[in-house]
């Protein structure tokens, strides 16, 4: 699940997967401004067929941050 | 594209940024809300049918301001939505007076009015008629919104401007269901309401409109006749238990009416067949409404290759349906450029698939070319069939009685001059697709000359046939179009046509005629046009020869067999 998420992330920001780690984050990504922010989310959510709440969209802060909580919404 | 993630259709769009070519189709999105989901999804969608795309996203809220942006695109796209005209007038509507409503009102009519307006010369609006489906779903009263959403409608489509198209957006709200359309968190968050899955299904339904504008609509509809004209094998249940398909022969015919050549190839005895479309009280097709047939033993491969060859159009402009498993599968691995449709046995599936079929052949507009095709490809085969009696090509040519007409700037031909830049690939040196708008504005500028001819001989009239632009800068001409519809070619019309432009030159006392003739990979049966008019050969490379003429110097090929005649 971990590497499907970096590689959903990958593709919308156009980098490879190998550039991103769990800090990975619009603090030090140039191209993740927020419409790719919200581009990502869209893709998680269609990509595993969840769906977030707001509160899990508003802590999405970073890689670490996002794979928990996709974690919480597949299990 | 509909079943691919959103993820990877950005990632594969990416990587088709290698094909990009040096004129990309430029199309922007202007919106009151944000769309920038848009532009992945649409570019990859119009890129993967071969029309390399660049799409841009106006700004927030910002539709005109914007308008003024991108007028230089080749399609503006407006998604106006209702709710945020003012912020959240889903809820407040229901409160204003008469004199608010009314307010608001006139305030968009009159930003339609300027942004129509700024993208006069844009070839192609797209605008998403105003809809209240999504906020007003259930309510049993009528609403200020809705109302509101009704007139500010009829107002637009009381507009007549010929570049713009009007899409109803909730067909595509109502084909994949509200839920999978929008997203009202993202809407209450950001301003973000449509999801991907709309944006898949909205381009899948406007796609035609692109496709028809860049030369990619189909030409011939090619059917099988058991068990897809009609239930029932022929040659086994036999002609009284055969029971006919309607919906498809209705279709059929409706293409037909419209210009669409309609063909059989079927795997049966030509008589059983001809007896059914002469004979049967329920068909609906006639010999009169089908252009060509192969009825036959030979495998479908072969009889759709000639098919392609005596109708002389392309493999890629061809919709082929049939039932069969391995008929389907076997057209699909050897001809892949053809469209397939595979028909099922169960009537009441085939109303999709009609739609789809239908939508292949999609026209931005009819002209009386497309309404006479089939009385013109009936004369084409009578001529074939003269021809074969005479032999000698010449004698064939001369018996004929061919006229020329010869319109020069002539605004009542608009319609039919664009539909030919974009429809014609093979006689076609530059392959510049104009709009119709494109093409007026032409006919107005003193240093640009528009040529189109008309060909006719004693089996008929084929209407206008070919196109020619000068462009006419410090006593030098350039030729920036020349094409000719395949009906015509082979019978020397094209060296007549050169003829009657420099007779058109040399009266406005011109010296030199530039011309070029640019590859692509359909026009290669007029790499050497120019060379043939002993026009001289200047700069040229892989893609793209250019060439020069000294008036003076030209010989006509006197063709006198061909009469000419101006302006009727």
């Amino acid at each position: 699940m971990e590497n499907k998420v970096k590689q959903i992330i990958a593709d919308v920001l156009n980098v490879e997967v190998s550039e991103l780690n769990g800090n990975s984050s619009p603090d030090n990504i140039d191209v993740w401004d927020s419409l790719n922010q919200m581009n990502i989310i869209v893709a998680l959510e269609e990509g595993f067929n969840i769906m977030f709440s707001d509160e899990q969209i508003i802590e999405m802060l970073n890689i670490d941050l996002i794979i928990l909580a996709v974690s919480e919404q597949v299990k | 594209m509909i079943d691919m993630k959103f993820n990877d259709i950005i990632r594969s769009n990416r990587k088709l940024e290698n094909s990009r070519i040096e004129n990309p189709y430029k199309i922007a999105v202007i919106s009151n809300i944000m769309v920038h989901q848009i532009k992945d999804i649409l570019e990859y969608s119009l890129r993967t049918e071969g029309i390399y795309t660049d799409v841009k996203i106006g700004d927030y809220d910002n539709i005109v301001q914007d308008s003024m942006n991108f007028k230089d695109k080749n399609s503006v796209i407006i998604f106006w939505e209702l709710s945020n005209i003012v912020d959240n007038l889903q809820w407040k509507v229901e409160q204003f007076d008469d004199v608010k409503y009314q307010q608001i009102i006139n305030k968009v009519k009159q930003e339609i009015d300027i942004v129509l307006n700024n993208l006069k010369s844009t070839p192609l609006i797209i605008f998403n008629l105003f809809s209240s489906l999504v906020f007003r779903k259930t309510s049993l009263r009528d609403s200020k919104f809705s109302l509101m959403a009704d007139e500010l409608n009829s107002y637009l489509l009381s507009l007549n401007k010929n570049n713009l198209r009007f899409i109803n957006i909730d067909k595509t709200i109502s084909l994949i269901s509200i839920n999978k359309s929008i997203d009202l968190r993202y809407y209450l968050s950001s301003k973000t309401l449509y999801k991907t899955d709309f944006y898949k299904s909205y381009i899948e339904h406007i796609k035609p409109i692109f496709l028809s504008l860049n030369g990619k609509t189909k030409k011939a509809l090619i059917l099988d006749c058991d068990n897809t004209l009609w239930k029932g094998v022929l040659g086994e249940d036999g002609f009284d238990k055969i029971k006919i398909f309607q919906e498809i022969q209705y279709m059929a015919l409706d293409l037909s009416k419209n210009g669409v050549i309609i063909g059989l190839c079927s795997k049966n005895n030509q008589e059983d067949v001809d007896n059914v479309i002469k004979n049967h009280k329920s068909m609906i097709l006639r010999d009169d409404d089908i252009i060509i047939k192969k009825v036959n033993w030979n495998d479908k491969v072969s009889n759709l290759k000639a098919i392609s060859k005596e109708l002389n159009i392309g493999l890629d402009s061809m919709v082929f349906v049939d039932d069969s498993d391995f008929e389907i599968n076997l057209v699909r691995e050897n001809l892949p450029t053809i469209s397939t449709y595979q028909i099922s046995k169960s009537e009441y599936l085939h109303t999709n698939m009609v739609e789809s079929i239908k939508n292949e052949f999609y026209q931005n507009s009819l002209t009386y070319e497309d309404k006479k095709k089939k009385d013109m490809y009936k004369a084409q085969i009578q001529r074939v069939e003269a021809e074969k009696d005479i032999g000698n090509i010449e004698d064939y040519l001369k018996s004929l009685d061919l006229i020329i007409n010869v319109y020069i700037d002539d605004k009542s031909l608009v319609s039919r001059l664009s539909q030919m830049t974009q429809k014609t690939n093979q006689f076609n040196l530059t392959t510049k697709r104009y709009s119709e708008t494109e093409i007026s504005t032409f006919i107005e500028d003193n240093n640009l000359i528009v040529i189109g001819i008309g060909v006719k001989d004693k089996f008929g009239d084929n209407g206008i046939v070919g196109l020619s632009i000068l462009n006419i800068e410090n006593n030098i001409a350039e030729i920036d179009t020349l094409l000719m519809s395949c009906r015509v070619l082979g019978r020397n019309i094209e060296y007549k046509f050169m003829d009657i432009i420099i007779f058109i030159l040399k009266n406005k006392k011109i010296n030199i005629c530039k011309a070029k003739y640019v590859k692509t990979y359909k026009n290669a049966q007029v790499a050497d046009l120019f060379d043939g008019y002993e026009f001289d050969k200047d700069l040229y490379s892989e893609t793209e020869s250019n060439y020069k003429l000294d008036i003076d110097k030209y010989q006509s090929k006197n063709f006198n067999y061909i009469g000419v005649e101006y302006g009727k």
